[in-house]
């Protein structure tokens, strides 16, 4: 009885674990989302594809680890395409707090978005 | 007498296969100076003949290289500036001066990546399919080349026979078709990053000079094939 519940503590360490990549990232869903996105830019897939930078940012919370390069910026830009100029803002922020050579990037969104 | 036959050969085969590690293979990439910490990715440079490959190719990128330890500038953003401006092909951007995405992005270093060969081969009762990529990292403050390689998956496809010819010949071309490229462009990827020093975000960045074996033509393939394109 012991040893079965060691084993199921075990493996819920291990698929813990499996969802983090080797670079100590929890990327969810970015791929498939971004190759639907490629393939097919629609209200669908831009939707979708908020869902998942929004489960990396939270998850990654969960697990106490950095979020990726990028998905701050990118989740700003489409909050920012949706009128959510204010949420928008603040994810670039939290990308160059997170990434501070990201900075001149973010800035020159930032001037593209206010002509 | 076999013995002396032997020196030779094995003399040979060391010129030939010359491997170096990856602190002498990529010495910038351990010089604080040099070495980059931000990323930018231009579309892929396509010579395959598979037209629709190279923005899923793009695609496949940012991820395995974040992971490596860089700031990747985020892609999706990227190509969309990119695309706004009428570049869609990095054939386009070879000749630009590589300080262009220092002062544009503020990227440390930009990564060309060419598609080489992307293509399913029918051997009669066998088919394969070939991904071949050659990735090469320049800086953006002197231009040099920081890190290159180029990287090839050969990847079956054909089913187990079920014993009659003519079905066996449909079987294989129908597994190809389906077979998704995607994964393999990942194996490619993944093979590539091992050789490429770690960034300033892996927790054992600057550990790896002694590490790994790179052939050293594959590093100067990469830089003839991105050469080629212009």
């Amino acid at each position: 009885m012991k040893k079965i519940s060691t084993i199921i503590v075990f493996l819920a360490f291990l698929s813990g674990c499996s969802s983090v990549s080797q670079g100590g990232y929890y990327w969810g869903d970015y791929s498939s989302t971004y190759f639907s996105l490629v393939k097919d830019r629609n209200a669908d897939t831009v939707s979708r594809r908020v869902v998942a930078l929004e489960d990396i940012v939270s998850k990654s919370a969960d697990r106490d680890i950095r979020v990726p390069p990028g998905i701050h910026a990118e989740l700003g830009m489409l909050y920012a395409e949706e009128g959510r100029e204010a949420e928008g803002f603040a994810q670039f922020e939290r990308e160059v707090a997170l990434y501070p050579e990201a900075k001149p990037f973010v800035e020159r969104l930032i001037a593209r978005k206010q002509p | 007498m076999n013995k002396l036959i032997l020196v030779p050969i094995l003399l040979v085969l060391a010129a030939c296969q010359a491997i170096e590690t990856k602190r002498e293979a990529y010495p910038s990439m351990y010089d604080p100076a040099l070495k980059p910490l931000s990323i930018i990715v231009v579309p892929a440079i396509n010579k395959s003949t598979a037209a629709d490959a190279g923005d899923l190719i793009t695609a496949t990128i940012p991820q395995p290289f974040a992971d490596n330890g860089y700031y990747v500038l985020p892609l999706p953003i990227v190509h969309k500036i990119f695309q706004d401006e009428g570049i869609v092909d990095g054939t386009q951007m070879i000749n630009a001066p590589a300080s262009m995405f220092k002062n544009v992005f503020g990227a440390d270093a930009v990564l060309y990546v060419t598609i080489d060969a992307w293509e399913t081969n029918y051997i009669v009762l066998a088919a394969n399919v070939t991904v071949g990529l050659s990735y090469v990292l320049r800086s953006t403050t002197t231009d040099q080349v920081l890190w290159s390689y180029k990287a090839r998956q050969v990847v079956d496809t054909a089913g187990q026979s079920s014993g009659f010819l003519l079905l066996d010949v449909i079987k294989t071309a129908v597994a190809t078709a389906m077979t998704d490229y995607l994964p393999i462009a990942y194996r490619a990827n993944a093979q590539a990053v091992t050789t490429m020093p770690f960034g300033g975000y892996h927790p054992q960045v600057g550990t790896d000079g002694n590490a790994g074996v790179v052939l050293k033509s594959v590093k100067e393939d990469a830089v003839k094939d991105l050469g080629d394109g212009s």
